[in-house]
């Protein structure tokens, strides 16, 4: 697990330890302790159990949210709940007298706390749309976080041969663009893996700035990638490859080590899809041609 | 110093492989606790420079990696940074090959330093190099990361070295892997899967182009460094035993045990330790031997029964069929049918 957000969330931490500490002190303030025999255990796993699981909840809100306007309400929602199940448990060993104001207001803050949770659920729903639309490019109508590659957040090759099956169904002229860095060995020799990696990622930034909202870029294995253009006949994917080349000649990335430019250049190979067509074999033509156009250049 | 390396043995530089392993996995967020778990290596010693490690270390540490890296190149991208990687004195020497068939040769040398997992024969007939691979020391589950380790390093390697991509024809013995995008990127597309054995073919002519960068002095130099300074073990356990098989096909256990000096029960028990028996190394041996007579130089029954020192032919055909399953008729047949479709 990562905790990296952890750090980040202190007062909302704090705000949630200091909730559930004043329901302590409120109900130990207001009655007294019962006695062994007064205690019934089993209400005590119900309702402790619901206490305990909300600050599971909370954790996880807490190590996979950044702050921001959706998580203060899920936290404050998800707090005013924490605040009535601790009370409600805490009744279970302090024994307040009949009618008192504490029982009866114990259970107020929970609704509250529902219906602000529900409220940021919708707000959730709506920031998901956000995501959604930022992720188009990356992403095609299925989501599998197991299947997104590691170094440039594009999916992999598992994620890109499940889609390609979909869309040679569903396309009519369907084409497949295959792109590959020249002499990217080079340059991780001289520059380390992690300057690899890293000129890897902002390729596949650029490259998805070049590619149409329809389109998705895949990281196939290597240096090497994938981009599906659905609908898209022959001389329209010739463009768009040339243009995606184009922009990655003027790219100037600069090493870390003294800001040295490197250029680079790619190479390509484009298949239309005809209805026939099955993944394996359309791929194994992708990669001979890619080897083809790589030794005539 | 004992003449040949068993799992157990602390000889090989931690600072080569386990490095770039470590640094690796780092770069793809693997934490560095989580990733030394059980291996007894510690990432202090290791900056040191100083320690060594022995090969079931960096087994556990590779089915580690293997487990928490993400994506499935992690063997191909540690081969491709073996060599020239950190461990200078080995890769020095390695630099300075006239040729690729001397850079073979010189491999041999340092290879416990760099590699110490695998076994290479090196045959040729007619135009071709046959390049047989064997498991060195016992890789039990991690012989295919090891292996796939090897062949990325050996063609990373090689275009290094010549300057030049080699066209290598890999013949591998398990099936198809669904991550067949890393095999076609870092070995090329000659690949073909669930052959007889493990092998890595390519045409002899290669072995005589020039390394460009080479120099006479530099190599003498970094020889005599090499005599000097290396007390490190050439050969790895089972591959001394497999030597023994291969020099004399009637050769037991009790004549091995004598020839390393040990008893027979130990050289028993430290075979199980290994993952294998001497009976399991033997037909392994003679497999591998009867199955490139067979299929890569093309001989009949009797011509392979003679050279393998079989007194009649259907003695050799039940011995065959012990090995490999199939009669050497029904082997030759199928041997076929992958070479008209691949």
């Amino acid at each position: 697990m990562n905790y990296s957000l952890l750090p980040l969330h202190r007062t909302r931490i704090c705000l949630v330890l200091c909730i559930a500490l004043a329901a302590i002190l409120l109900s130990l303030t207001q009655g007294q302790l019962k006695t062994w025999p007064e205690i019934s255990w089993l209400d005590i796993t119900g309702e402790g159990g619901v206490a305990v699981l909300t600050l599971v909840w909370l954790f996880f809100l807490f190590v996979s949210r950044p702050p921001g306007r959706v998580t203060d309400m899920l936290v404050v929602g998800l707090s005013c709940f924490m605040f009535s199940a601790l009370l409600d448990l805490l009744d279970e060993f302090i024994r307040q007298e009949n009618g008192h104001w504490l029982s009866v207001v114990e259970s107020i803050p929970a609704p509250f706390g529902m219906i602000m949770m529900t409220w940021a659920l919708y707000q959730w729903h709506q920031e998901q749309l956000t995501l959604n639309a930022q992720l188009r490019r990356r992403e095609a109508q299925s989501r599998q976080h197991h299947q997104v590659d590691w170094v440039t957040r594009l999916y992999d090759a598992d994620y890109l041969r499940a889609h390609l099956a979909k869309q040679l169904q569903v396309s009519h002229s369907l084409s497949v663009l295959m792109l590959d860095i020249d002499n990217f060995d080079q340059f991780n020799r001289r520059y380390g893996g992690q300057e690899g990696d890293r000129l890897l990622r902002e390729m596949s930034e650029l490259i998805l700035m070049n590619i149409r909202q329809s389109d998705l870029a895949c990281r196939y294995a290597g240096d090497r990638f994938i981009v599906l253009l659905p609908d898209t006949p022959r001389p329209a994917a010739i463009t768009l490859a040339a243009q995606i080349k184009e922009s990655i000649r003027h790219f100037a990335f600069k090493t870390r080590e003294n800001g040295e430019t490197v250029f680079h250049t790619l190479s390509s190979a484009l298949v239309s899809a005809v209805n026939t067509d099955q993944v394996e074999p359309l791929l194994q033509r992708l990669n001979r041609q890619l080897e083809l156009s790589r030794q005539g250049s | 110093m004992k003449a040949y390396a068993a799992l157990d043995d602390k000889y090989f530089p931690a600072q080569q492989i386990a490095a770039s392993l470590i640094d690796l996995a780092a770069n793809r967020g693997v934490d560095r606790n989580k990733l030394l778990r059980g291996t007894c290596i510690f990432y202090e010693d290791m900056r040191e420079g100083t320690s060594l490690l022995c090969a079931s270390q960096m087994l556990r540490l590779m089915a580690n990696a293997r487990q928490l890296m993400p994506g499935n190149d992690a063997a191909f991208q540690l081969g491709r940074r073996l060599f020239p990687g950190h461990y200078s004195q080995a890769s020095n020497l390695l630099l300075q090959s006239q040729n690729l068939r001397d850079a073979f040769r010189l491999y041999s040398l340092v290879k416990m330093q760099l590699f110490p997992f695998v076994q290479t024969r090196l045959y040729r007939h007619e135009q071709c190099c046959f390049l047989l691979l064997d498991d060195a020391i016992g890789c039990g589950n991690e012989y295919q990361f090891v292996i796939e380790t090897y062949c990325a390093a050996l063609v990373s390697a090689c275009r290094l070295l010549l300057g030049q991509r080699i066209p290598f024809h890999f013949d591998f013995p398990f099936p198809r892997p669904r991550y067949i995008q890393e095999f076609e990127e870092n070995l090329g597309y000659r690949l073909r899967f669930s052959q007889p054995f493990l092998c890595i073919r390519f045409d002899q002519r290669y072995l005589h182009y020039a390394c460009p960068q080479a120099s006479q002095t530099l190599r003498w130099h970094a020889l005599r460094q090499l005599h000097r300074s290396s007390q490190a073990p050439r050969l790895g356990f089972l591959e001394v035993i497999r030597q023994h098989i291969i020099n004399d096909k009637n050769t037991n256990l009790q004549e091995i045990a004598a020839a390393l000096v040990i008893s027979p029960a130990t050289l028993k028990r430290r075979l199980k330790q290994h993952g294998t028996s001497f009976m399991q190394l033997q037909d392994e041996v003679h497999r591998q031997q009867a199955l490139y007579l067979l299929h890569v130089k093309g001989l009949n029954n009797e011509d392979i029964a003679a050279q393998m020192a079989f007194n009649d032919i259907p003695n050799f055909r039940r011995a065959f069929k012990r090995w490999t399953g199939s009669t050497p008729s029904q082997a030759r047949l199928s041997w076929k049918l992958i070479d008209f479709s691949g």
